[in-house]
């Protein structure tokens, strides 16, 4: 098998590969990557320079980790995790991600395809309108400084208190959509600036809301999708993807220059730029994770204003409440972040980037309604290809730090997509393909298109193979949003 | 423009980059500050309703240029407008201790109906960023965050 490097890559199984010390000065830990033969082979020069590179910084536990949607990304692979010692270790926002807590939403519905298609067109007319997307789009919840400071410290419960939401909700995200720790103080006035007309927005890039169709033939654990309120019978779920927007970009930026010159009062050298980073427990370190989690809750509370917003077009269109439509939130799940978790006897600082956490049953952190199951788990596909629900294992738990993929992950750039494919074409395609596309930018569509994603299946089949998520349902779409 | 500047595939996967050269320092500003502005929105279809002047100093040509891009996101989300031309002076103080750039801006407000939006840039990174001269020749490599 040739590969995209000049490394050693030893196999440990079918679905799981490791580069070892030896293989680059400086690593402390092996290297190691989850993917089937043929998506090793196809992984970018990126993964291997990146994930050894990651293995190399202070205090890293066991091995540094890529998951099978591996791709090139600023400093940290994306999806790259890692976890480090809370009190020798380093935390970096090269390993966090620009788009702190970007992450994944799906609600489900009592409605099936066959009520919803007529209505269609008028449904996702209405989501585009209540949802924006795109440059320079503002939300829909104006909230002055003081306020937004609340939402920073307060996440998703911030938008229950306001009336956008359900309390129930709250149990169904991650930490409830609220870390804590978050401490405004440690904000500048640029993020905030940049984020505070920001709530409720989509954004762009890679960002979507998607109505999609969840069909008997699709569900693989009838059991599991069940106890998340999935039946089946062309069932129609709503997924999105968004994060911190400009707010949360602003705070890793601002915290990359802090960490630059930490670095050297630090004595620390990385092997890139972008892998800047402090000792957790330095005044640095703090305030980086106090200004993360502001940023991470407010992505929370971003994904909870836009919810309500999608509940009441689907209430207006169909003429009802959404309660009375069966809209309850199945799950929310960050894939940019970097959380203090515990794992066997001790606690570690885990860095997820375009990975997502997929704690295993019996996990205590997780709702009642799901401890027995183990954690929903989303994973977002090209707007052409589908979407996936998994669930979290006990087998993460122990080999991944309950991580899992996130995503299919690009093969091409956007300037090769937009090349290959134009944006009103792809609309027109995917329309007679019977997905309804509403976009603010032709070429920011073009750019999205399934072409430039790799096979989501074979991603989420080796997660599936691997043991460290299994699947459960794979989501169909019909309808999608985009900046 | 005495400068020129074109997209890169193969960079950032995920994102976009771009190169821009001038045959001066301004000239090299004025088409790296087009290529960002191009990134934002086609400007032909941007008014001109919206003006800003921008004043800033660093200690060198690569952090000036980097942080003036980043200043250019900055404005777009937190004025919510996008940019149809920028006017630039850029120079060194007297005893080259700093760099000084002078920017008027003119664009107009986002309007989706009117303008043609093209991708909402999160930032300027350092991923291989570079501000290099050969002679009077300028160049630099500039990778978008998406």
């Amino acid at each position: 098998m040739t590969l995209n490097t000049d490394m050693q890559v030893n196999r440990i199984d079918d679905y799981l590969w490791e580069i070892p010390p030896s293989e680059k000065a400086g690593m402390l830990v092996p290297a190691r990557i989850y993917a089937s033969p043929a998506i090793l082979g196809a992984m970018d020069r990126g993964v291997f320079d990146q994930v050894t590179n990651v293995a190399c910084l202070p205090g890293i536990h066991r091995f540094a980790l890529c998951m099978p949607d591996g791709h090139w990304g600023y400093g940290f692979p994306i999806g790259g995790v890692a976890a480090f010692d809370p009190e020798d270790g380093i935390i970096s926002p090269g390993g966090v991600g620009y788009d702190i807590n970007c992450g994944m939403r799906l609600i489900r519905t009592d409605l099936t395809r066959s009520e919803v298609q007529p209505k269609l067109e008028l449904l996702m007319t209405e989501l585009f309108r209540r949802v924006p997307a795109g440059v320079g789009s503002r939300g829909f919840v104006n909230v002055n400084r003081r306020e937004f400071r609340e939402v920073m410290r307060k996440g998703a419960a911030w938008c229950i208190a306001k009336g956008y939401g359900w309390e129930e909700d709250l149990e169904r995200i991650e930490e409830r959509g609220c870390l804590d720790g978050a401490d405004p103080a440690h904000v500048t006035d640029y993020a905030i600036e940049r984020g505070i007309n920001q709530l409720g927005t989509l954004g762009s890039g890679n960002h979507y809301l998607e109505v999609q169709v969840v069909s008997d033939k699709n569900i693989f654990d009838r059991e599991t999708a069940a106890a998340m309120g999935l039946t089946g019978r062309d069932q129609v779920v709503v997924m999105v993807h968004c994060g911190s927007r400009g707010f949360g970009h602003q705070v890793a930026s601002d915290y990359l220059k802090v960490f630059e010159k930490a670095m050297r009062r630090y004595g620390i050298s990385v092997k890139d730029q972008q892998l800047a980073c402090a000792p957790f427990r330095s005044p640095e370190g703090q305030e980086y994770f106090g200004a993360m989690n502001c940023a991470a809750n407010t992505a929370f509370a971003n994904r909870q204003v836009i919810t309500h917003q999608i509940r009441e077009a689907f209430a207006a269109v169909f003429d009802s409440t959404p309660h009375a439509l069966g809209m309850h939130l199945i799950y929310d799940v960050a894939h940019n972040i970097a959380k203090v978790e515990r794992y066997g006897d001790g606690e570690w600082l885990v860095h997820r980037k375009g990975a997502t956490r997929a704690f295993g049953p019996g996990s205590p952190e997780l709702p009642d309604c799901y401890r027995a199951i183990g954690q929903p788990v989303i994973c977002g596909g090209s707007m052409e290809t589908g979407s996936y629900l998994l669930v979290g294992t006990n087998r993460a738990m122990h080999d991944t730090f309950g991580s899992t993929m996130h995503g299919s992950g690009r093969t091409m750039s956007r300037a090769q997509a937009k090349r290959s494919v134009r944006g009103e074409q792809l609309l027109r395609d995917m329309k007679q393909q019977g997905i309804l596309v509403k976009a603010v930018s032709m070429s920011g569509l073009a750019e999205e298109a399934g072409l430039a994603y790799k096979n989501i299946s074979d991603v989420v089949n080796t997660v599936d193979q691997a043991g460290i998520t299994k699947k459960v349902a794979e989501l169909k779409p019909i309808g999608n949003i985009k900046g | 423009m005495p400068g020129t500047f074109r997209f890169l595939d193969d960079i950032a996967m995920a994102d976009m980059a771009f190169e821009a050269e001038g045959d001066s320092l301004p000239a090299l500003f004025d088409t790296a500050t087009e290529a960002l502005i191009q990134s934002l929105a086609d400007p032909a279809t941007v008014a001109q309703t919206w003006q800003q002047v921008v004043d800033m100093e660093e200690p060198d040509i690569d952090t000036l240029l980097f942080e003036w891009l980043n200043r250019l996101v900055y404005l777009k989300d937190a004025q919510a407008v996008v940019f149809h031309h920028v006017t630039l002076a850029v120079q060194a103080a007297p005893d080259q201790s700093a760099w000084h750039l002078h920017a008027e801006l003119v664009g107009a407000p986002v309007d989706q109906s009117t303008q043609d939006l093209r991708s909402d840039i999160k930032g300027v990174t350092k991923h291989l960023y570079a501000v290099t001269q050969t002679g009077n020749s300028w160049k630099a490599r500039v990778v978008l965050d998406v």
